[in-house]
């Protein structure tokens, strides 16, 4: 999320270093903190101290991580000492929503922000959390909430159709996109590929990246207002640093995820990895894609809202932000 | 009309916290009252409390708190619980154990669970306190269910997965004998199979010191003799915290499961003063009523009373009431039966009296003894005629009679027959 694609920093930061105005940091604002923070770990206090004296945004991440360890129960604590931000708070370090209300209020005062409860409930990974406070902290728009889309969702929207779709679920928010696909043996190719030792190609493998690339620019990817990324406009163009590790084969389930680089109308660049568990299974260090804009449909009422009968919902103050709402 | 035992108890005490010793204090007459070092302050002029030992809570920040190391509590858990409620999840480990249930004998439709607390003036005021420093949205999202009374059912509810009949009772000093009784009302139904009766208090300077203004503390500065039920010199109560969880089931359930039971619930009654707010009535007269009534509903004459433990806490008026009471209900046989308040040795549980001495009842059925009136040195003239024995009776009881009464005037009498 460092490098992130769809930001730019705001102009208005002439003197301060960072965008935010630095109060100063008495003795006594470090001893409240102090205590505030006693049963986090000494980095955690000391990137805490950092980010009130400086206002620097870099401290942020080992704070927030700081924090939620600190509420995870001790035997889960080591699944965030080396935690992707795809690590989800709920499935994988079960924290419930008490304890996300503790966390948040931490946060809050730890660095001096507040947090609305609507902006909460699309928090569903460690890095949705850090992105979130980033953006909070440099007073950026808050990022669109990480969308879980499942298969039916993915085949209304993808150019590519089945049998060339290598994505049984993903998901997509606006710095990374994941998703799964099961080898199932039945794909046509592996009946050649190998004769009686059926291996999934790498060159499919690559195919699954860029596929998950094209969900991302039609799901994910900032689109400028009124336009929209057009499903016929992306192509695949290129890849760099693409490294094979580990023969893939039916029964393995592929884990996806794609992270954009760099995006510029009409290319954009994602990393992609590929793993099977903890295995990894294919790298590309850049894979591009082209794509173009279309204008946008005349939006017709939301679909969502077609169980709400005739009655004109008003735009849909805190219910769920899109038709994806059903996967959690 | 099924017939319902109590066939597990636990234990959070001044004087124990587990039966062994809270037995053995008992028959012994040792008190678990101390110099409370909170109240020694000038400003303060009580002095005593009956402390619980082994545990502190005196942090609002829950992880600051040590307990015995034979109870493994998580963080989850211990989050939402007031001090009282640390009590109490110790004393339903005690209790499950005691009597031999399982898990799937806890959690399931038939399984409920009644209690009461005076909730945690302590927490109340800490939350309300950061409520006004920090803002109203930077509150811990666990204060009001840590704190408020309900704080003891809503933690041990979900941590213990009962899935029965729960709610709490706030009758003051009276709920955990109202929690008996309608417990023993919904086992008697054949809507529970078995019922958790949960005590229990802080016990700290909020929970305690709010009662000085009311001129009902005792302020002796000696704990050997600060709490003297019926004694002429008595002068008010001390207070006191921890957890008492008794378990009552059907005969049904004893028959299944082959566990010996403490002794049986023969029954109960209750009735108001319609008197005052705070002030017993002087002539005792809605705990008379409720002693005539749970005799009627039990069939049970007087002069089939072994041992009464009194509700009496030490204070002036209160104990005068009981005695009156009790003199009317006995009338000829007032002799007969032997009298002593065990709050003497414990101090005053407030709302988890009625559980904690209703339990003290179930060990003195079980083991035979009657305990004596400790620190009883000068009756009041008043107790003239009344059977109080200043040492502990070898004698197995056979009927016991617990009486428990609240602020507002309200009164429950509960019978004990030995298995």
């Amino acid at each position: 999320m460092s490098d992130s694609v769809s930001h730019s920093q705001p102009s208005n930061s002439t003197k301060q270093p960072f965008p935010l105005p630095v109060k100063p940091f008495t003795p006594e604002d470090e001893a409240t903190l102090r205590e505030s923070l006693k049963r986090c770990s000494p980095s955690t206090f000391e990137a805490a101290v950092q980010f009130r004296r400086t206002g620097n945004p870099e401290h942020m991440p080992a704070v927030v991580i700081g924090v939620v360890e600190r509420f995870v129960e001790p035997d889960l604590r080591a699944k965030l000492k080396d935690a992707d931000d795809d690590l989800r708070l709920i499935e994988d370090l079960g924290i419930d929503s008490l304890t996300m209300m503790e966390i948040v209020i931490l946060v809050e005062e730890v660095l001096q922000l507040t947090i609305n409860n609507d902006e909460l409930r699309n928090l569903r990974t460690v890095g949705d959390v850090k992105l979130f406070i980033d953006c909070k902290i440099r007073g950026l728009p808050l990022p669109k909430p990480t969308k879980f889309l499942p298969i039916e969702h993915i085949g209304s929207v993808m150019p590519i159709q089945p049998p060339f779709l290598f994505l049984n679920e993903a998901s997509v928010n606006s710095v990374s996109a994941n998703g799964k696909y099961k080898i199932t043996g039945q794909e046509f190719f592996l009946q050649g590929h190998f004769k009686d030792n059926p291996v999934m190609p790498a060159s499919m493998m690559l195919e699954a990246l860029g596929q998950l690339g094209v969900l991302y620019l039609l799901e994910g990817a900032p689109a400028e207002p009124g336009k929209v990324v057009g499903p016929n406009t992306i192509f695949f163009t290129g890849c760099e640093g693409v490294r094979a590790h580990r023969v893939c084969r039916p029964g393995d389930i592929l884990s996806i995820s794609i992270k954009p680089k760099r995006m510029k109308m009409p290319l954009a660049t994602f990393t992609g990895a590929i793993r099977v568990g903890q295995e990894k299974a294919v790298i590309a260090e850049e894979i591009t894609l082209t794509f173009g804009f279309v204008d946008a449909p005349v939006a017709p009422v939301p679909a969502a809202a077609s169980t709400e009968s005739a009655a004109p919902a008003p735009a849909a103050e805190g219910s769920a932000p899109a038709p994806s709402s059903g996967t959690n | 009309m099924p017939r319902i035992f109590i066939t597990g108890l636990g234990f959070v005490t001044s004087i124990g916290n587990d039966a062994a010793t809270v037995t053995g204090n008992l028959r012994n007459l040792r008190h678990g009252l101390e110099l409370y070092p909170p109240f020694q302050k000038p400003d303060i002029p009580c002095k005593v409390v009956g402390t619980v030992k082994d545990f502190f809570t005196d942090s609002a920040d829950q992880e600051d708190w040590t307990f015995p190391a034979r109870y493994k509590i998580k963080r989850e858990l211990l989050r939402s619980m007031a001090p009282n409620g640390l009590y109490a999840h110790c004393a339903m480990l005690q209790a499950i154990e005691d009597a031999r249930l399982t898990e799937a004998d806890v959690g399931n439709p038939q399984t409920g669970l009644y209690a009461a607390s005076g909730g945690s003036p302590f927490l109340t005021h800490y939350h309300h306190e950061r409520l006004l420093k920090v803002g109203v949205m930077r509150c811990s999202p666990l204060g009001i269910v840590s704190s408020i009374v309900g704080t003891l059912n809503f933690n041990l509810v979900a941590a213990f997965k009962i899935q029965g009949s729960s709610c709490g009772f706030s009758s003051a000093c009276a709920s955990t004998a109202h929690a008996i009784g309608y417990a023993y009302d919904d086992l008697v139904l054949g809507r529970q199979k078995r019922m958790f009766i949960v005590g229990a208090e802080d016990g700290n300077n909020d929970a305690i010191l709010p009662f000085a203004g009311m001129r009902t503390l005792s302020l002796q500065g000696d704990p050997n003799v600060a709490s003297r039920p019926f004694d002429r010199a008595r002068d008010g109560f001390v207070g006191t915290g921890g957890g008492a969880v008794l378990v009552l089931e059907t005969e049904d359930e004893v028959a299944r499961r082959g566990v010996t039971p403490y002794c049986e619930v023969l029954g109960w009654g209750q009735a108001s003063d319609g008197h005052n707010v705070a002030i017993s009535h002087p002539e005792g007269a809605g705990l008379r009523l409720a002693m005539e009534n749970a005799l009627r509903a039990t069939r049970v004459k007087p002069m089939d009373i072994d041992y009464v433990n009194a509700h009496a806490t030490s204070t002036t008026i209160g104990d005068l009431s009981e005695v009156r009471a009790l003199k009317a209900v006995f009338a000829e046989n007032i002799a007969r039966a032997a009298v002593s308040s065990t709050k003497a040795l414990t101090g005053h549980g407030l709302s988890m009296a009625g559980a904690m001495e209703s339990a003290f009842c179930a060990l003195a059925l079980r083991d035979g003894f009657i305990p004596g009136a400790a620190h009883l040195k000068e009756p009041d003239p008043a107790c003239e005629g009344l059977n109080l024995p200043r040492t502990t009776l070898d004698t197995a009881p056979n009927v016991v009679l617990k009486n428990a009464s609240g602020f507002g005037g309200a009164n429950v009498s509960v019978l004990y027959k030995r298995a």
